[in-house]
This record gives C-alpha cells, sequence and structure tokens, in this order.
C-alpha cells in the first residue's frame, strides 16, 4: 500500500482535471464514480503504486505531481479492459496516454519509451534498417521471394516528428 | 470480394518475421485477396510508445499513411495487431472531430498531404472471418486440418476498445475462432484465453512472465492435448514463444505448446507445402504438430 499522504489543499492543483479533461477524447475523466471497475480487472493492478481508480480519483483531486511522478501511469499493459468495463465510459486508457504525454513534456521519460521515436526518426521503421542490418534484411526477404521493401519517406516523416514537438527528443538520443 | 487494398505490412514482419509475411502473401494469393503495395509508408507508427511520448505526433504520422491509401484509392489491409490499432484509432479520431482532422491537415499540407476522412482500416482476421470468405475457404482447402486442437490467443489491441476498434466482441470473441473452424480444426475454451500476453507492460518484465506463465501451464494441463496456440499479432506470437520457452527451464514445467500466426495454419490448410513455411523458425519448434500433419 502506498503511504498516506497529507496535503494542505493550497498545495493541489485545481486546474489538472481541466487540463487533461480538455484534451480530445479525454473529456470522460470528470464522469469517474469511484467504483473501482477498472482496477478490479486491470492486467497489472498487483503491480502499480497506484490502481486506476486511485489515479483518476488523484487527478480529480490535483495531485499533479503525484500522478505525473507515479510508476503507474508507465506500468499499464494497455489491454484496454478499463475502458471497456467502465460504467461511466471513462476512458482510462486513453486518460494515461495523457498523462505519459504530459509527465514526457516535463523531461520524464522511462527509456524503454524513449528509443522508438529515434528508430523512426532514423529508419522510417521502428526497426532498425541502414547498412549490415538492411543488407541482411533485404537477403532473408529475397530468399523467401518477397518483394523489395518500400523505403519510407525520411524528409517527410521527420517534418512530422519536429512539427508535433518530438523532435528534440529523437535528435538528442541521436547525438548521445 | 474484389476490392482492392492497400497492403500495410508495417515493421516487425517484413523486418524481423518475414515468413510470416509470406504465409499471409501465399494465403492472399491462393484466395484471392487483391493487394497493392504502398510505397513510402512508414512505421504505423507503433502504438504504445508513440501515443506515450506525444498523441500528436503518433496521429500525425498515422493520418499520413491514411492519406496515402486515399491517394491510391484504397482501403487498408494490415496484418498486426499494432498496426491495425494504430491505423484504426487514428482513421475513427480524425473522422470524429473535424477540428482535429484540420490541424492534422495543416501540417499534412507542408509536405503535400491532405487527408479527408475516407479511409477505411482492417486486419485480415476481420476479412476472412465474414461469411463469404469463410465459404471461399471452405472450397479451396486441400488439407483440412481435421486432426488439430487450436488454442486461440486473441489479444487486446484486435478487440478493444470496442467503441473504436468496433471488430467483434470485446470480451467474448469468436472470429478467429470461426475461421479456425473453417480450416476443420477445433479450437479449446480456457480460463486464461483473454488475457494480455504482457508485451506491451516494458517497464517490469515479471509482469509478461506472469502471464505467459499462467497461460501456457493452464494450456498444458487441459485434459484434450493443444497442438498450438494461435496468434495474429507479431508481438504476442513473439512474446509467448520467447518467453514459454525461458519459463520451461526456469521452472522445469514441460511447456511445449508451438505458437504459430494465423495465416501460417491457413496457408497449411490451403495447401502451402510445410517446407515453404519455415515451421522452424521459432524457439518452441512444432515437431509433434509437424508428425501430425505428415502422417
Amino acid at each position: 500500500m502506498t503511504e498516506m499522504l497529507k496535503k494542505n489543499a493550497s498545495e493541489l492543483d485545481p486546474k489538472f482535471r481541466y487540463e487533461i479533461s480538455e484534451k480530445i477524447g479525454a473529456k470522460s475523466l470528470l464522469k469517474c464514480i469511484q467504483c473501482g471497475v477498472c482496477s478490479s480487472g486491470c492486467t497489472v493492478t498487483e503491480y502499480v503504486d497506484m490502481q486506476p481508480h486511485r489515479v483518476v480519483a488523484s487527478c480529480l483531486l490535483g495531485l499533479k505531481e503525484e500522478v505525473l511522478t507515479s510508476q503507474a501511469i508507465w506500468t499499464c499493459s494497455l489491454c484496454h479492459r478499463c475502458t471497456e468495463r467502465c460504467p461511466k465510459n471513462v476512458d482510462y486508457s486513453f486518460i494515461l496516454a495523457l498523462l505519459r504525454n504530459m509527465a514526457v513534456q516535463g523531461g520524464k521519460i522511462p527509456k524503454e519509451y524513449s528509443g522508438s521515436i529515434v528508430t523512426i526518426y532514423n529508419n522510417g521503421f521502428v526497426v532498425p534498417y541502414t547498412g549490415g542490418l538492411k543488407d541482411n534484411i533485404d537477403k532473408r526477404r529475397k530468399r523467401l521471394g518477397l518483394p523489395q521493401l518500400s523505403s519510407p519517406n525520411l524528409d517527410e516523416i521527420r517534418f512530422i516528428i519536429e512539427e508535433t514537438g518530438l523532435g528534440d527528443l529523437a535528435k538528442k538520443e541521436v547525438d548521445e | 470480394m474484389g476490392e482492392e487494398y492497400g497492403f500495410f505490412i508495417g515493421c516487425t514482419i517484413p523486418l524481423k518475421l518475414p515468413h510470416l509475411e509470406k504465409a499471409f502473401r501465399d494465403v492472399a494469393g491462393i484466395l484471392d485477396v487483391k493487394l497493392k503495395e504502398m510505397e513510402g509508408v512508414s512505421c504505423c507508427p507503433e502504438p504504445v510508445s508513440l501515443q506515450s511520448l506525444n498523441i500528436d505526433t503518433w496521429v500525425a504520422l498515422g493520418a499520413r499513411n491514411l492519406a496515402i491509401a486515399e491517394k491510391m484509392g484504397v482501403n487498408i489491409m494490415t496484418i498486426c495487431s499494432g498496426c491495425y490499432e494504430t491505423l484504426k484509432t487514428v482513421s475513427v479520431l480524425l473522422e470524429e472531430d473535424e477540428e482535429y482532422l484540420g490541424k492534422v491537415n495543416g501540417i499534412l499540407n507542408k509536405i503535400g498531404y491532405n487527408y479527408t476522412g475516407k479511409t477505411k482500416v482492417y486486419h485480415f482476421v476481420e476479412l476472412f472471418s465474414q461469411p463469404e470468405w469463410l465459404e471461399k475457404i471452405k472450397n479451396l482447402l486441400i488439407k483440412p486440418l481435421d486432426d488439430l486442437n487450436l488454442a486461440v490467443h486473441y489479444g487486446c489491441h484486435l478487440i478493444r476498445p470496442s467503441k473504436i476498434m468496433r471488430f467483434d466482441h470485446p470480451e467474448k470473441p469468436v472470429k478467429i475462432d470461426i475461421i479456425l473452424e473453417a480450416l476443420g480444426a477445433k479450437t479449446v475454451e480456457f480460463a486464461n484465453k483473454l488475457e494480455c500476453c504482457g508485451f506491451c507492460a516494458r517497464l517490469q518484465e515479471e509482469i509478461g512472465m506472469k502471464l505467459v506463465e499462467d497461460k501456457m501451464t493452464e494450456l498444458c494441463e487441459l485434459e484434450e492435448e493443444v497442438d498450438a496456440l494461435i496468434a495474429v499479432c507479431p508481438s504476442c506470437t513473439t512474446q509467448y514463444d520467447r518467453k514459454e520457452k525461458i519459463i520451461a527451464r526456469k521452472t522445469g514445467k514441460e511447456l511445449d505448446i508451438p505458437i504459430l500466426y494465423l495465416a501460417e495454419v491457413m496457408a497449411i490448410a490451403l495447401g502451402i507445402d510445410l517446407e515453404d513455411l519455415s515451421m522452424n523458425k521459432r524457439s518452441v519448434k512444432p515437431t509433434k504438430l509437424i508428425e501430425k500433419l505428415t502422417t
């Protein structure tokens, strides 16, 4: 169990709930009745530091920092059972994606999640496809009688990544 | 049945598991599914990390792929549950939210694309589970799988959230089962059928290990011997195949059920030679299954 948290009302962030609910697909946050169906069916419920219904309650209460630094928002396996079963149609798995986005904007990204954007920026695919790796993949495909892969248009893909705000993340990792 | 589809092959299958792509292309050839190669497409992009990092990047890259299909005048056929989830979710989001579509087009227009929201996205299970395709499959069977007991793993992203995927019942799906039955196989019911494979729970390896162990142990203990677990997603397929072997070694449990991709068993039933199907390209070799199919 998590430790009892004591906080003064002045330390809460009353706008946090609206920061989430104003985003597309997340208006449902405000409808939660704390029934706990999401947590009872959750695939990872025994592994998280905060169960789904408590994450939602914390968002509603304005416990922004606690939510965005919790391990719970990243442990989810995205099985979508919470969203499927919620009697009030709260889209928890989508809300969770938004919470992850907010954590990322604050610079908190687990390394298990940051690599994909670098690979896509460099290859267009989420699997490395350059140099010797590319040669091996091409040979294997040829042996199986499969057509040559069409190369993704990297200029366009990089433009989209940069235009939507992930350029720094994608390029920073390249330099390291 | 004559519709032509833009064939969205994704990344994991063509680059890491091309034998699964071959099995699907063989099946599509036999059933005369008209596929058009999609030039210049990128990763769908991958639903778990891209959506987590930045929803706008995820949607815009997905919308570019949808726009390429729209330009080609085709709907999209996917062979991976991840591609299916991304492209279908993006298409539904943009169909329902004109303002967001406008914002995404603001970016796409700068690189010469415009998405009007017309592209429909399918997973091949969706196609082959339709009555007319089931009938066609039955008529073209060369090697009915009468002797096989198969367990189905639907995986999460194919069926949920149902308000977006609109694919099958989110808690009691049947579409893969009915395809396998059309091939002549029997499918088994089991308690862990709808459990997640845990591949997307990246932070803690133990979650996946536990989920795989629970499912494979149950399947090995069923009264009727299970010949294979059938999946339709490259991530689920790899997760079960690799972890089953590791768990068997670690725990001493006799876990030896091979994992096959749906297109592979379809190809077998439709007459593709086992030797052309890279059956041993997996950790848990389908030795018993091959024996059963060849005697």
